[in-house]
């Protein structure tokens, strides 16, 4: 019986773990910063002929993040904008999955304690 | 002899985890994942749209319109915004849902090493989440390949291959894909790589700043 008690707690400890926020928020920003980083850098490298534009379509990402250009410091500007981006998303992210567990526990608890108030 | 101390004599296949307990709570995180997921795919489709629509001048989603292809209804407009909102909380719901089925692999394992180095005990919502980077990079990779191979098809089967000239674009990352059911599987593989590596870039990072800063796991 205790190894079963304690197995169940480990099953339910390793399911409702939460994610810890800050953990989550860096870890997104920085991944996404140096996604973007590198898909301008790879551009930039590759190069493009004479006279043409380089990266023309991934510049369009300038209408949604004001000044990044594919260029080196366009690289840095993004990477910037992503990084806050990213921690925001990773942020919120951890913030709904720890509140929707937090809610659900807290239901079955009190639902719990009312069906045992009824019995009582 | 404590609860614990009896739990921690239990190694390997000693170990017998509730099954049904196991399922159920895989269900229930697959259901959870999948409305978080829903909601911010939804939200980023919606604001996205909104964005492109105010911000892109002259001409506001000139590329986002290319969307239309894959999710019917969709252009960038003020109504447009609200049929992003349907297409991107169902396909979020469910690409949430099937990464979570896939991640979900990695909870047994978890629970197996936290029963054999005896960690089960304390308050159970004080726990924080270990990542597992190898069922992460499977999870997403998985999905994102998948996803690629998908998108890639539906460009071939409805005779626009040929016209897809930002598809194309990809290569400039994925040396080898192309607008083809070849190309898409070449570009997959390479994708499934590519993802793989950044998961365990990412979980290792998370994993480091949430156990420097004061997370504990039962592993």
């Amino acid at each position: 019986m205790t190894q079963k008690i304690d197995v169940d707690k480990a099953v339910l400890m390793a399911a409702f773990a939460r994610i810890h926020v800050w953990g989550l928020a860096i870890a997104m920003g920085t991944v996404w910063a140096l996604m973007i980083f590198s898909a301008t850098a790879i551009l930039i490298i590759k190069g493009a002929p004479s006279g043409v534009e380089v990266g023309p379509n991934l510049a369009l990402i300038g209408i949604y993040l004001p000044d990044y250009t594919v260029s080196w410091s366009g690289a840095i500007i993004g990477a910037a904008y992503l990084w806050v981006i990213g921690a925001v998303f990773g942020f919120v992210l951890a913030m709904l999955w720890n509140l929707t567990h937090y809610l659900f526990i807290t239901a079955v608890v009190v639902r719990a304690a009312w069906w045992k108030l009824m019995a009582d | 002899m404590s609860e614990n101390n009896e739990a921690s004599t239990l190694q390997g296949d000693d170990i017998k985890i509730n099954q049904q307990l196991l399922h159920s709570v895989i269900k229930l995180n697959t259901l959870l994942m999948a409305s978080v997921s829903g909601v911010i795919g939804g939200l980023t489709m919606f604001l996205v749209t909104y964005l492109s629509l105010f911000r892109g001048l002259p001409e506001p989603g000139h590329y986002l319109n290319l969307l239309g292809v894959f999710l019917p209804g969709y252009e960038v407009s003020l109504s447009g915004a609200w049929i992003g909102l349907f297409w991107g909380t169902l396909i979020g719901a469910f690409l949430g849902g099937m990464f979570y089925r896939v991640y979900a692999q990695s909870i047994e394992l978890q629970v197996r090493r936290c029963i054999e180095r005896n960690r089960v005990g304390g308050d159970l919502m004080q726990t924080t989440l270990r990542m597992s980077g190898r069922h992460l990079g499977l999870a997403l990779g998985g999905l994102v390949s998948v996803g690629l191979v998908i998108t890639t098809s539906w460009l071939v089967i409805r005779g626009t291959a040929n016209e897809s000239a930002n598809a194309m674009l990809l290569s400039n990352y994925l040396p080898g894909y192309t607008v083809s059911f070849l190309g898409s599987i070449v570009g997959g593989i390479q994708l499934f790589f590519i993802t793989y590596i950044i998961c365990l870039v990412f979980s290792w990072l998370y994993n480091t700043v949430a156990f420097s800063r004061g997370g504990h796991s039962c592993e």
